[in-house]
């Protein structure tokens, strides 16, 4: 059941059709979110957020508008709907491609993420207690350093949508998330700080705080970083096997095969913002852009993901996508509209913030395809190389070519063994650099959350990406300047 | 309809004497925003909402809520059980009582009356933006005009009330060559057509400013950056200087206190809320303390680091006027021109580096030592011997904010008003000469 009467949806979209749009379209989103934020193991702040609104969107003489309100009564939304159109026929001028839909079968459906403890368990003084306990098993598990500062945000996230459109779709989707976040500095009189973050957050209810076994995880981090601030070596200057850890695989592909595969990026959509992509319509299904192994994939279906939807906002059924297959680019996300210019068919990429936002390309949970070899196995013909296993730094170019990941905690690998920690190794590599360099995957397949951002107004979504251990051929390493 | 501080009052009243604080701040919006793709509208998005932010207080535990919503009895529903939640949590470590009110000097000229009417015909401004792109050479663009009113209002239980509205116009065009582009930007309160067709020229400018290609090797030089690229790393520096990001473990200033050299005597950055020029300008942030206009860094001495009042008494001091109830941020931010009569001038000063024109991803591997790397876009430029001989590509800015401060050299008299998708804060904004910077690029 909604909060909302699904019949002010319904009138929405036949008033904007009287008005003269070919297309509408009303969604009906609610997101709650709440927690608590921890300095030092103090209570900073405690709070939430709803945000409960309507955005409507239409095609009118070929021109595409899009309206949000809050005011949630046909006034209200007639508001909405006639700024929608106004304002989207006067750029008409401007227009020299109509914009349209491509033909899909949507669905009328509703579905619900069932948890096994209700995201109300997880109250203020809850989160606030287990935020304590970390900090205090931060603090214990250093040796010699000092740990100036620990921040701690946990919270839960609701979101209700309902979405119905003038060409039949009707979906409803009740999707709750938790949400956990741990910073922390070391700092040492002569080696200056370290920090790291740590992020958790999936779909699912308060149950998901135990399984993520926070205080085990942070214990060991801490330990290890600590050595890593301490020890670190610079790593080796000359060209060696890297072997790039899950955490960085999953953030790499999400930025150099998930965003350069967005259909509306290569088209131009979002050129002046997030940028275009070195992908052109002619590469798919023909250009090689690694080895064997570069099989990335896309999927929404995946339960208990932080990208979790079975339909996406433009009412389409959602699949896993193959962005690059064996090496070779093969498919693109799109919604619609892309689908439409590129002559071919929705994959249900469409998808919307919050309720004035507009439903855009996006990914949802993006990993590199895993083997079947053991961590031991990927390493043990390695005479000299590198093992990196976390990072804090990264980002890429606007064309999704030119990237750069700076490990955290990182280890040589010495015949076939990890052996002494390494600091800093800076890992920069073009997209082809990278998946044509690929020599090894390991079956530890791990996903790692996200907020992936896009858009303009900017849209933060929830994501996962994720892969196994990935061993990389000769690799020159750099270091912080 | 209500007015803004009508509802701020409405909802106030029905908290009031449940807490010891509370405060309630309500923005109202109406904006329009068209966004280009090739040259032409890929969406005209519109918002006609409004936002209402409550704080409560009791025995200093504090609870702050976010909700989009117009009707005070929702607001009231939705606090209905803060009393209980209050009861279970721990005073805040940086809760301090509201401000008693103090006088605030009103702003002028915050609403331009030819921004609400462009809000009905952006079609024709946008079009303004794109020819002159074109003129220059481009052959596509892509970009965003925003035109939009906010009002603001602020009642707490101390007895503060203000109000304010303002218009705002954000434009930004990326306009390309072949494979060359060039982007610029422009952030105000008024409509200026002029600067509108400024954002095409320079966008459109760059993107033709040479047909040439030049190669790039990884290591130190002397860079210029453009006001855009200044704008970003300063959004960032920006938001390091508030008080919360120091006690967090997120600020290259947490190692230093106001009075440290933190840069060459070149470099000021000041937070301008009364700079009615920019989009952000304000007489009184979000605890009703009046603003005013303070330098962060002056002559390379860290001055002030931003505070609301519960981060200044945690801290010793007074507020800045910067609230955020949580997290205090600058308003709108200048940093100081030099002497630098044109931009010309200043790549003769150059004699040989790189010119940065825009950049993107700015991200750090440690907050504390300022170490990040940002990616250019759009035009790099080599300059030999005082001249442009072509395009870089995509390189990277890799090193340490300390260092671009210390190194900061020189700048151009003239600023520009910038605010875009990478630079969130307004800014004002020159053209500045920073010696040795580290750039980078992958092997392979």
């Amino acid at each position: 059941m909604t909060a909302l009467d699904e019949g002010l949806l319904q009138w929405a979209v036949d008033k904007a059709l009287e008005a003269g749009a070919s297309y509408a379209e009303a969604r009906y989103q609610r997101d709650v979110t709440s927690g608590v934020i921890l300095r030092n193991a103090r209570t900073v702040g405690v709070g939430s957020e709803v945000r409960e609104g309507i955005g409507v969107r239409v095609i009118i003489n070929g021109s595409l508008g899009f309206a949000a309100t809050n005011t949630l009564t046909r006034e209200g939304v007639e508001r909405a709907i006639m700024a929608a159109i106004t304002r989207a026929r006067a750029t008409a001028s401007l227009r020299k491609t109509p914009i349209e839909f491509s033909d899909e079968r949507v669905g009328r459906a509703s579905y619900e993420v069932a948890v096994k403890r209700p995201l109300g368990d997880l109250t203020a003084e809850t989160l606030t207690e287990l935020g304590k306990k970390l900090t205090e098993t931060i603090n214990s598990s250093v040796k010699e350093v000092k740990v100036p500062a620990v921040m701690f945000q946990a919270g839960t996230r609701l979101q209700e949508k309902l979405v119905i459109n003038s060409d039949g779709a009707a979906i409803h989707s009740v999707v709750p998330r938790v949400t956990a976040f741990i910073n922390f500095v070391l700092a040492h009189p002569q080696k200056g700080t370290l920090q790291r973050t740590i992020e958790k957050e999936a779909s699912g209810g308060a149950e998901l705080i135990d399984s993520w076994r926070l205080e085990e995880v942070v214990s060991e981090e801490v330990r290890n970083l600590e050595k890593v601030f301490l020890k670190g070596v610079e790593p080796p200057k000359e060209s060696i096997d890297v072997v790039v850890g899950s955490e960085v695989v999953g953030l790499l592909v999400h930025e150099s095969a998930g965003h350069p595969m967005e259909a509306d990026r290569m088209l131009g959509r979002e050129a002046a913002q997030a940028g275009e992509s070195f992908v052109k319509p002619d590469m798919i299904g023909k250009y090689r852009i690694g080895t064997k192994y570069a099989t990335v994939i896309e999927d929404p279906t995946i339960p208990g993901s932080n990208g979790y939807y079975l339909f996406d906002d433009e009412g389409v059924p959602a699949r896993p996508r193959y962005l690059y297959k064996e090496g070779i680019i093969y498919e693109p996300l799109h919604n619609r509209h892309t689908a439409k210019l590129m002559g071919t068919s929705s994959n249900a990429a469409a998808r919307a913030m919050d309720y004035a936002s507009e439903p855009i390309i996006r990914m949802s949970n993006t990993y590199l395809k895993p083997g079947d070899m053991s961590f031991e196995e990927l390493i043990e013909d390695i005479k000299l190389g590198v093992f990196i296993k976390s990072y804090m730094e990264w980002n890429i170019d606007d064309m999704r070519w030119n990237q750069r990941y700076v490990g955290l905690e990182a280890y040589m690998i010495r015949n076939g063994e990890l052996a002494e920690p390494v600091r800093n190794p800076v890992l920069e590599i073009t997209t082809k650099g990278f998946y044509s360099n690929i020599v090894g995957v390991d079956k530890h397949l791990r996903f790692y959350p996200g907020t992936c951002g896009k858009g303009e107004p900017p849209q933060g979504v929830p994501v996962w990406f994720g892969g196994p251990d990935v061993r990389l051929a000769k690799i020159r390493l750099g270091v912080i300047a | 309809m209500v007015t803004a501080l009508e509802l701020a009052e409405s909802v106030l009243k029905r908290l009031e004497g449940r807490f010891d604080d509370v405060a309630v701040l309500v923005r109202q919006r109406d904006y329009v925003m068209v966004k280009l793709w090739n040259t032409e509208p890929s969406v005209t998005q519109s918002w006609i909402d409004a936002k209402v932010s409550v704080l409560v207080s009791r025995n200093g535990r504090v609870f702050s809520t976010e909700l989009s919503v117009s009707d005070p009895d929702a607001v009231d529903n939705a606090l209905r059980n803060v009393g209980e939640i209050l009861t279970k949590l721990e005073p805040s470590e940086i809760y301090a009582p509201l401000p008693e009110p103090a006088e605030f000097k009103p702003l002028e000229g915050l609403v331009d009356q030819n921004v609400l009417k462009a809000m009905e015909e952006p079609g024709k401004y946008v079009e303004e933006m794109i020819d002159a792109a074109l003129k220059e050479g481009a052959e596509r663009v892509a970009g965003t005009l925003v035109f939009g009113r906010m009002t603001k209002a602020l009642a707490t239980n101390k007895g503060f009330r203000g109000m304010e509205e303002g218009t705002e116009v954000e434009a930004y065009l990326r306009a390309f060559k072949g494979e060359f582009s060039g982007h610029w930007a422009h952030g105000s309160r008024v409509l200026d057509i002029n600067a509108l067709r400024e954002v095409g020229r320079r966008a459109g400018m760059y993107a033709t400013i040479t047909n040439s290609k030049a190669d790039f090797t990884p290591g130190k030089y002397d860079v210029i950056l453009s006001p855009l690229v200044i704008g970003n790393l300063i959004d960032t520096i920006g938001w390091m200087a508030s008080a919360m990001a120091v006690m967090m473990g997120f600020s290259m200033f947490m190692k230093v206190k106001p009075g440290d050299k933190v840069g060459s005597e070149a470099v000021t950055i000041i937070d301008a809320p009364r700079d009615t020029e920019l989009a952000e300008s304000t007489a009184f942030d979000d605890e009703g303390v009046p603003t005013k206009d303070k330098p962060i860094i002056k002559d390379g001495v860290l001055v002030n680091i931003l505070h609301n009042t519960g981060t200044a008494k945690k801290m010793g001091t007074e507020s800045t006027g910067n609230a955020g109830w949580l997290f205090p941020t600058p308003w709108n931010l200048h940093v100081a021109p030099g002497n630098v009569k044109s931009e010309e001038e200043l790549i003769s000063e150059l004699r040989n580096g790189i010119i940065i024109t825009n950049n993107w991803y700015t991200r750090l591997q440690n907050y504390v030592e300022g170490i990040f790397s940002t990616v250019s876009r759009d035009a790099a430029l080599l300059v030999k011997n005082g001249e442009i001989v072509g395009h870089l590509g995509r390189i990277r800015i890799a090193d340490r904010f300390a260092n671009l401060l210390s190194n900061w050299e020189l700048a151009t008299k003239e600023t520009h008003k910038i605010r875009w998708w990478e630079v969130e804060t307004p800014t004002k904004a020159p053209y500045a000469l920073i010696r040795q910077v580290n750039l980078t690029k992958p092997p392979i």
